[in-house]
């Protein structure tokens, strides 16, 4: 009976139809009054989920959070440039240039964001805000290892050798790091030849290379590493956790990493991103976001600084801190990311 | 197939076409095009005349064959043991070849983590036996990768076997001991060529499942073992070169294709089909 029913024709039409579904733009259909927004996997998707989410419901909105690395963000964009996945992305310098420079994201308008006032001047951005300045060094186990000082040290003090866990220039954290050994080995922000170089001999001598961040946190906790290079998030969420993790500034300076939250052009609900920003930025999120386990470092005026932060980090930290040249680092990062994998390749 | 049959399958060819047949040619005529847009072979000479690229494909296909003899070594044993097995003893055995089936690949991967690190038990017990001279990480080598997807993908090999297993008659190695022949001589003329479509099935699976298995490669194999997933996640989500990486893509679908196809040729040979 089926068969009679379901004619060639018929099943033509649904094959045909279903063929044709993604090219009519049913795959952007989604729930009404959502806004998707994407967010670094980990205990910034966990934060944002426990203190931002709740807010933007609130205020009529439900934030659905989509995790991605930062850098994986930035594909997703380009892959789909017209339709984007996602209405807002959280990003660093890094990608916010090319951001911009492809044409993925858009102006905010600071009039739709009655919090923007409270934010610190460098945190207002005519392409978004940024909701935190991630402080970059070594997290180490205090158990394990003496407390590293300088990047040169991790290479130079047998201590260390087989110990220390690094990553490719997939990741800023790891981008800033090379650039501060490119320079304490003789290079500079477009010059990281003596940073491989030292690299290539350091890989006979146990250097675990990871294909993450994530990854390494994994590793970290298995202590097959007791040093690796980190945010002060990152350490403050494994220590929160009860693992043996302090955090270190190098002695040359702190790399620092701003965060922004972007309105990417083509979003589907560009009003519930607003909303999304406005809860981001808010006194009483980055409060909260402020506490452990998450530990972000607040960019609202009106937020203090934790008992636990100021432990991480000294106001004599915070004049040392490092804002690298993006401009400079970005042309170069593709070219690295290969040699990187030729250096390292078995 | 009969006429009438055709729309029970409708919706699997639906999904198929939609989902696997239409981002293929997609991605085909992606890897012909370069940024300046251009079309040609621009990206598929390029990636053969990279020895680094090359490099990557052979340790891919390498990884692939160990895989499919370190399952086959392990999971002989357990052939054998379900073609000596009564009716009860053979649904134990089934059930706990699908058991590790029932935790995600990621959760099985992590825990190997655990099990092959520094303090993991392994380690800890070469070093008090006196083997090592003090534990160390047996992470981050190829070995440790070949093992570890050879427990994540020994059921794809022994589940096609048993399934074969499972309709063959038992008294044609009877009839064997019968003639005279030995216990290694019923297993290399009887049992082995009656398994045969069977294993090869599971190579076929195991293979295609070992080469494209981007999380174990990469958190068991660190970032000095790369193979093509890795290579391809690099290209795309690194450094944006979709070209580039949509042609290393066909380059891995082309070359596992062909080794499968020649595997499943192998199984319809006349001489091994006739036992099955």
């Amino acid at each position: 009976m089926l068969n009679r029913k379901l004619s060639r024709r018929s099943v033509m039409a649904g094959l045909g139809g279903l063929v044709a579904a993604p090219m009519l733009g049913v795959s952007r259909a989604r729930a009404a009054g959502s806004v998707v927004v994407a967010a670094f996997p980990g205990s910034w998707e966990d934060a944002y989920r426990a203190a931002v989410a709740p807010v933007v419901k609130a205020a009529g909105t439900e934030l659905v959070l989509a995790p991605a690395l930062a850098q994986d963000q930035l594909a997703k964009l380009l892959a789909s440039q017209g339709k984007p996945a996602f209405d807002a992305m959280m990003v660093s310098p890094g990608q916010t240039t090319e951001a911009i420079a492809r044409g993925l994201i858009e102006k905010v308008d600071p009039s739709k964001l009655k919090n923007w006032s409270k934010l610190l001047p460098a945190a207002q951005t005519e392409w978004g805000p940024n909701v935190t300045v991630e402080i970059t060094g070594f997290a180490y186990n205090p158990n394990l290892v003496p407390k590293p000082k300088t990047y040169r040290e991790l290479f130079d003090n047998p201590v260390y050798h087989g110990k220390v866990g690094w990553v490719g220039f997939g990741s800023n954290t790891a981008t800033l790091a090379w650039v501060e050994i490119a320079k304490a080995f003789g290079g500079s922000e477009d010059n990281m030849a003596p940073a491989f170089k030292i690299l290539a001999e350091h890989l006979n001598k146990g250097a675990v290379i990871a294909n993450s961040g994530n990854q390494q946190m994994a590793l970290y906790q298995q202590n097959e590493i007791a040093v690796f290079i980190s945010s002060v998030g990152n350490v403050a969420n494994l220590k929160a956790r009860g693992v043996p993790c302090e955090f270190a500034h190098p002695t040359t300076g702190s790399p620092a990493l701003p965060v922004a939250l972007h309105l990417v052009k083509g979003a589907a609900n560009p009003e519930g991103v607003y909303q999304y920003m406005d809860a981001a930025i808010s006194a009483d999120v980055q409060r909260k976001l402020a506490q452990p386990p998450s530990e972000i470092l607040p960019t609202n005026t009106d937020v203090p600084l934790t008992d636990s932060l100021k432990s991480f980090i000294s106001d004599a930290d915070i004049k040392n801190l490092i804002y690298p040249n993006w401009a400079k680092i970005n042309p170069n990062r593709a070219a690295w990311s290969a040699e990187f994998d030729r250096v390292v390749k078995k | 197939m009969t006429r009438g049959g055709i729309p029970f399958v409708a919706p699997m060819l639906a999904l198929s076409i939609a989902g696997f047949l239409v981002p293929l040619v997609v991605l085909a005529a992606f890897s012909f095009s370069d940024p300046a847009g251009g079309f040609g072979m621009a990206n598929y000479v390029k990636l053969f005349a990279d020895p680094l690229a090359l490099q990557v494909l052979f340790d891919t296909l390498a990884l692939g064959f160990k895989v499919v003899a370190s399952t086959t070594l392990i999971g002989l044993p357990i052939i054998l043991l379900f073609w000596h097995a009564g009716p009860r003893e053979r649904s134990l055995i089934v059930f706990l070849t699908l058991l590790p089936m029932l935790v995600s690949n990621v959760v099985r991967t992590f825990a190997w983590i655990v099990i092959l690190g520094r303090q993991g038990p392994v380690s800890q017990t070469l070093a008090q036996l006196g083997f090592i001279p003090a534990p160390r990480s047996l992470l981050f080598n190829e070995t440790a990768v070949v093992v570890v997807l050879s427990q994540i993908e020994l059921p794809l090999l022994l589940l096609p076997v048993m399934a074969v297993l499972s309709r063959t008659d038992r008294s044609l190695v009877s009839a064997a001991e019968t003639l005279g022949a030995g216990p290694w001589r019923i297993l290399a003329t009887v049992i082995l060529p009656l398994a045969a479509p069977g294993i090869l099935a599971g190579w076929v699976l195991v293979f295609a499942s070992a080469t494209t298995s981007y999380v174990t490669q990469s958190v068991i194999g660190g970032a000095r073992h790369i193979y093509l997933p890795q290579y391809i996640y690099r290209e795309v989500g690194v450094l944006f070169q979709w070209p580039s990486a949509a042609a290393i893509a066909f380059v891995l679908l082309a070359t596992t294709g062909i080794i499968m196809a020649a595997m499943a040729m192998l199984a319809r040979h006349p001489r091994l089909a006739s036992h099955g």
